[in-house]
């Protein structure tokens, strides 16, 4: 593995893990709230005992969030320097407002958990709303600042040099909305099917249900709403990458020929070499109908652009396939919980819970998923159509150490974290709620 | 706005040192304290620090970000050449905080509370250590530019320029500073007898650092260093460092009549007056390379770049530290030796 490949698999390989820690950081605020309100209106003690217990999970993935976010903020800088040392000053609006953001979210994270019976209850709880705002702030800002990778503007590149910057338009570049509403809807749909199918698997194993069952009610609705808007979301992003960065589309629809009128392949096997996509299923001018609104619309193919300036077809085709079918996966079973809503007697079948159980994992596989997609799919720019990435990597050789040093830190957190949220949950159990 | 940004700059600095620092501080106290010590410094650490610990090590993602976007150029030297160094100290950084929050939120206290606290402890020992050693390599004059030298091997580039006595030593000055720092903080915080067990520790972390700093000084001018000699020929920094050493007879004496807020007052101005010494000797010149020194402000990131982030830095300030303040203000107002659940 060359430097450049160590240095890429790195930063996947950190990001894929912080991503996780910062979703849940950045959503269970949320239900701990909601929990939270319920305890204070109803005085039912199991809503405080489940407070209590998802303030334990929020402030354990908050502060594995934080330390990984503070090591990508340093990676950033260790592993792409020529990167940082032009895009800084552009991009680094977002992360000054994210930094206070995050500030923000620490100090009342401070109050929510130090703060019981300490201040007054109205402002106990404001503090934990203000966690999960400013924590959606911190993603909505940090996603801000990667959407300008994909559509770089606020300044002008001339020889090699970028000149007569401007931070605020940098910000709002044409990908930003579309970018940080589609994570933003992803974190809650992922973070609350995991959170509800947790509780869903003690529900089945019969293990305290009466404490589970309000944790599936408030942690599923949050994410069977985002789960049945996100399509919409990502249509907007598949018009927006159509306009913006053609070779992507192209990529992750494996589509190599331009024409009017272009089928949307589901499935299929990428040849990189022979160009060729196999085992697929064509549905004819689906694909121009979904990039422009017209069914026969053109649609460029990966031939139409220099072979040194397309992504990896094969990633990028597959990572997308599998984003999208995950993601119908959870529309359905937000479907089936809405319906259960009104046939009660569903809940009452251990198979129900089961099923929720299963989806757990659904919305952080798509997640990673579309992250694969769009990462991938920008290569081999690290600035759309600006810098190569190659032309961004640090110039130390050995880089392929520092990424096993990662993969050995961060498997061990993973397994120390879930091991950490097992005994919680065990603990839960244990609980005398009545 | 240059200067808002600036004063940004050293402002999270500071306080990145004296309150992180004094985190790092806490667990190496730990690390040398008998069993019986150890759980009650924990105890006391958590009180006092639990709902500040995390804000406090935001400050330095508050710093290299102002770094990166204000002084790309500066921040590029640092992150390229001593690559090494920082990405161990993010290896601490880490370990650190999950060992904190694990040893205090795991559901279950049984005995992997022994792995946590070990784990909480050296790596609060080792990450100010190659803190140091990276603000010692910056200025140890040893740093090798590959634009001037494209040929220089791995060693000379990239271990070399931290990986000497100077910077070595001026890791583990910082280090004790820490724990001088957080062993003055939690005197206020003691009762009767452990009070006493702070004062010894913050005695015996005086005369450490004492003796590493004229043993890194001694290091540096014996390696012939720039810094060290542009140092030891400065006189406000001779003049900060006197005076630190000088504050610590009052300091002394507001221990033994139990000023508390004097007492953190004055060991907090003694490091800020060491670091005062440390930083304004070569201000903006803080990268000094073999051939030469690069100013924070070369090649600084253009005017309307500066203007929004001051502004940025104006309006999150002025959110964040009323916040902040609050928080102390509300938990210093309770009894933070008392039992928790």
């Amino acid at each position: 593995m060359d430097n450049l490949d160590a240095a890429r698999m790195q930063m996947a390989f950190t990001l894929i893990f912080h991503i996780v820690f910062a979703c849940i950081g950045m959503v269970m605020p949320f239900f701990m709230v909601i929990s939270h309100y319920k305890w204070l209106k109803t005085r039912e003690h199991v809503y405080l005992t489940l407070t209590k217990s998802w303030q334990k999970g929020v402030a354990i993935f908050f502060v594995t969030g934080a330390v990984s976010g503070t090591a990508l903020s340093f990676e950033l800088g260790l592993l792409w320097p020529n990167f940082m040392k032009y895009a800084g000053p552009i991009i680094g609006m977002p992360f000054s407002l994210e930094g206070a953001a995050f500030f923000i979210e620490a100090v009342a994270l401070g109050f929510y958990l130090y703060g019981w019976n300490k201040i007054s209850e109205r402002f106990h709880l404001f503090t934990g709303i203000i966690v999960g705002v400013s924590g959606i702030l911190s993603g909505i800002l940090v996603v801000s600042a990667n959407s300008w990778m994909n559509a770089p503007s606020g300044f002008d590149y001339v020889d090699g040099k970028f000149i007569n910057i401007d931070p605020v338009k940098a910000f709002l570049n044409d990908a930003w909305f579309s970018q940080a509403l589609h994570m933003t809807l992803a974190a809650f749909a992922a973070t609350s099917f995991a959170v509800a199918g947790i509780h869903a698997w003690q529900i089945y194993k019969n293990r305290n249900p009466q404490v589970h069952k309000k944790a599936f009610n408030i942690a599923i609705l949050f994410g069977a709403v985002a789960a049945m808007l996100q399509p919409l979301s990502g249509d907007m992003s598949a018009k927006d990458i159509a306009a913006r960065q053609p070779v992507k589309l192209a990529a992750l629809e494996a589509h190599y020929e331009t024409e009017k009128g272009a089928p949307l392949y589901i499935g299929g096997i990428v040849n990189n070499e022979t160009h060729e996509v196999t085992h697929k299923i064509a549905i004819p001018k689906a694909l121009s109908f979904l990039a422009h609104g017209d069914f026969n619309a053109e649609v460029k193919g990966l031939n139409d652009f220099p072979v040194e300036d397309r992504p990896n077809v094969a990633i990028t085709h597959y990572a997308f396939q599998a984003m999208v079918s995950l993601g119908m996966l959870l529309v359905l079973a937000s479907v089936i919980y809405f319906i259960s809503l009104k046939k009660k007697h569903w809940q009452l079948h251990r198979r129900y819970w089961l099923y929720f159980a299963i989806m757990a994992p659904v919305g952080f596989l798509a997640l990673e998923a579309g992250w694969i997609v769009t990462e991938v799919g920008r290569q081999p720019w690290i600035i759309h159509n600006v810098m190569r990435t190659k032309d961004a990597v640090t110039p130390m050789p050995g880089m392929i150490y520092s990424f096993y040093m990662y993969v050995f830190l961060y498997a061990i957190l993973s397994v120390a974290v879930t091991w950490l949220m097992a005994r919680q949950i065990k603990v839960l159990n244990n609980t005398q709620t009545l | 706005m240059l200067y808002v940004v600036l004063f940004f700059v050293v402002l999270s600095f500071f306080l990145y040192v004296l309150l992180g620092g004094a985190d790092f501080g806490a667990g190496i106290l730990e690390l040398f304290s008998s069993a019986d010590h150890k759980k009650s410094i924990k105890k006391t650490v958590y009180s006092v620090l639990g709902p500040v610990w995390e804000a406090n090590h935001i400050w330095i993602i508050i710093l290299i970000v102002i770094l990166w976007i204000a002084f790309p150029i500066f921040y590029n030297v640092i992150i390229v050449y001593l690559h090494i160094p920082l990405t161990l100290v993010l290896l601490g950084i880490t370990l650190r905080g999950v060992a904190f929050v694990f040893r205090h939120y795991d559901a279950v206290k049984d005995k992997t509370q022994f792995l946590y606290d070990r784990m909480f402890e050296f790596s609060c020992l080792v990450t100010p250590i190659f803190l140091g050693m990276t603000f010692g390599g910056l200025v140890s004059g040893n740093i090798i530019l590959l634009e001037d030298n494209p040929n220089a091997g791995f060693a000379d580039v990239y271990i070399h320029p931290w990986l000497q006595w100077f910077p070595i030593l001026t890791g583990f000055f910082f280090s004790a500073l820490c724990t001088f720092l957080s062993a003055t903080f939690l005197i206020g915080e003691a009762k009767n007898y452990e009070k006493r067990m702070y004062m010894r520790k913050a005695g015996i972390a005086t005369i450490v650092v004492v003796v590493l700093g004229m043993a890194t000084l001694s290091a540096g001018y014996l390696a012939n260093n720039k810094f060290t000699h542009d140092f030891l020929n400065n006189y406000y920094a001779l003049g900060a460092v006197a005076l630190s050493g000088i504050l610590l007879y009052p300091l002394w004496r507001v221990i033994q009549i139990g000023r508390i807020i004097w007492c953190r007052f004055l060991a907090g101005m003694q490091v800020l007056l060491i670091l005062f010494a440390a930083i304004g000797t070569h201000f903006p010149n803080l990268i000094i390379t073999k051939n030469e020194q690069i100013s924070l402000l070369d090649g600084r990131a253009p005017d309307n770049v500066i203007s929004v982030l001051g502004i940025s830095l104006i309006i999150g300030g002025a959110l964040i530290i009323p916040g902040l303040l609050h928080l102390l203000k509300s938990f210093r107002m309770i009894k933070v030796l008392e039992e928790r659940e």
